[in-house]
């Protein structure tokens, strides 16, 4: 099999990080070979532009004004800053939002970090009953990437979002009603926007010729398989979400820019829980192997032992350099109140009568807590 | 007693800067964003901003520096001096040839997808494609895919004659 674009690219910059049998793989091919010295000349061009010594700076004297204006600041308080808005701030905003609304569409549609880019993740299928936090890092996804050495993963094209002019318009492009807020926290604008998140099929199809190969990689040999297991798929049907929002445009998110300088801004989302079935084996039995696979990366094996049964639980990734969560009841149905580390933003999930609805944004853990406690 | 914010300016600092330089073409300009993004992480997290302070003084610079192209700002008159090679010690053709390209750099910066002007003021700052996916929040394997496409993006912005 050909590597990826992206394999490639990276082949370019840091060769030891490929795999030796793909580097092999691209010196022999003539159509990889191809494709390597167009993306060296693209990447060359590039360069170019970029290309340009740094002066050289004087880091103390850096230091030195940093710390005049810091005095400077700290004598005028408690004055407002003058202007506009911090970009750091708003970089920071944009990165918890985006966090945040990841986290809560992660919940509702089951792909986590669809706004990272991590949509072909294994670990965010479920077949949910109850909801349980399972605490991920950034390398926690970067090696679940690794699980492509163990079969095909296809994730069936990026999420769409199409924003819609009103909740009954919403409602009839995903299905699902749109949620309705009862009580909005004070300083949030009165007027909701509508999106809808498209629903899509993700699957994961186990290749033993692959986990052979990269069990050789590791140095030892497949353990035996079970009947049916080659060539299994596991399939995720995702229903389309509706998105209501408030404070900035729903769309935004997946095109950059566009977000509030400040203030609150959260959404609801609301999804018919997603559908799993497999061919071959069970969710358990491809579970249980893949963890008896020799060189699967500790990171995966932790997080699948982790999860639990998936058929009994949604396992909810939890950014944990960004947030942490709790248990909670939302008008006596069972949730999670994930709440954000930098007191930026909240996420509150919960579940009932088939619906995954999750409340997300810039609000305290106690203002989320509200807005999810008036949704009808 | 130096603090762990103090050790951090030292190690970060120039690259923080070189990050905004990518994108603004202005090494002034550059200095401003550095010392705007470490004066809003010692507000927000003092002298012990912790691990993954690097990764988010990255990312703040690269956003902070687009945004300041994105919203059309004109150009100061500090950058305006730069330009003419007032601080390029002195050749004049190659100074306007380094502001002819910095106009072209960010100009296109400003029009290709956001997530693709930081991809590549990241990955020509010298970032590792570890760095980058913790600054961008991407799984390591989609910086490869996300540079790749953000490159062929900025040839068709830019065209090849000019380059």
């Amino acid at each position: 099999m050909h590597p990826s674009d992206g394999t490639l690219r990276r082949r370019l910059d840091e060769p030891v990080a490929i795999d030796a049998p793909v580097r092999q793989h691209i010196a022999a091919c003539p159509r990889c070979t191809d494709r390597l010295a167009r993306m060296a000349t693209t990447a060359s061009r590039a360069a170019a532009l970029f290309a340009g010594t740094d002066p050289a700076i004087d880091v103390e004297a850096a230091r030195r004004l940093l710390a005049r204006t810091e005095s400077a600041a700290a004598a005028q308080a408690p004055r407002p800053r003058s202007g506009h808005a911090p970009a750091p701030a708003r970089a920071s905003a944009v990165r918890v939002r985006r966090a945040m609304v990841g986290v809560a569409i992660a919940a509702t549609a089951s792909l986590v970090l669809v706004v990272t880019g991590a949509s072909q993740d294994f670990l965010s299928l479920f077949q949910p009953r109850q909801l349980t936090p399972v605490p991920v890092t950034f390398a926690d996804v970067r090696s679940l990437a690794g699980l492509t050495s163990y079969g095909h993963v296809d994730s069936g094209g990026a999420l769409q979002v199409q924003t819609e002019t009103s909740a009954a318009a919403a409602a009839a492009s995903a299905g699902i009603a749109a949620p309705a807020v009862g009580g909005l926290p004070s300083g949030v604008p009165a007027t909701p926007r509508f999106a809808v998140v498209s629903g899509g099929v993700v699957s994961f199809t186990f290749d033993a010729a692959l986990a052979r190969a990269a069990a050789a990689r590791a140095g030892g040999d497949l353990p035996p398989m079970p009947t049916g297991l080659d060539g299994s798929t596991l399939t995720v049907s995702i229903a389309p979400a509706v998105v209501v929002a408030y404070g900035f445009d729903p769309a935004s998110l997946y095109h950059g820019g566009g977000l509030p300088a400040g203030g609150k801004a959260f959404v609801v989302v609301a999804s018919r829980i997603p559908t799993v079935s497999t061919t071959g084996v069970t969710i358990r039995q491809l579970e249980d192997y893949l963890l008896s696979v020799p060189g699967i990366p500790p990171e995966v094996a932790s997080e699948l032992r982790a999860l639990g049964n998936p058929e009994q639980t949604v396992p909810v990734p939890i950014p944990i350099d960004l947030a942490n969560a709790s248990k909670v009841s939302i008008n006596g149905a069972p949730g999670l109140l994930i709440g954000d580390s930098t007191e930026l933003g909240s996420v509150v999930v919960w579940t009932h009568n088939g619906v995954v609805d999750a409340v997300a944004g810039t609000l305290s853990s106690s203002e989320a807590l509200g807005v999810a406690r008036s949704v009808h | 007693m130096p603090t762990g914010f103090d050790r951090l300016f030292v190690e970060e600092y120039p690259r923080i800067a070189g990050i905004a330089r990518r994108v603004l073409s202005d090494p002034a300009a550059a200095e401003d964003v550095a010392q705007e993004v470490f004066l809003d992480l010692h507000r927000r997290f003092g002298d012990d901003p912790g691990a993954n302070a690097p990764a988010w003084l990255r990312a703040a610079a690269v956003h902070t520096a687009l945004n300041t192209i994105r919203a059309g700002q004109r150009r100061s008159a500090r950058e305006l001096r730069y330009a003419e090679g007032g601080e390029m010690g002195g050749d004049p053709q190659a100074a306007l040839e380094a502001s002819e390209t910095g106009r072209l750099l960010r100009a296109a910066l400003a029009r290709i997808p956001r997530r693709h002007a930081a991809v590549l003021a990241l990955r020509y700052s010298g970032l590792s494609y570890a760095e980058m996916a913790s600054a961008l929040g991407i799984g390591i394997n989609t910086v490869g895919t996300r540079l790749r496409r953000a490159e062929a993006r900025l040839r068709k912005e830019v065209g090849d004659a000019s380059l």
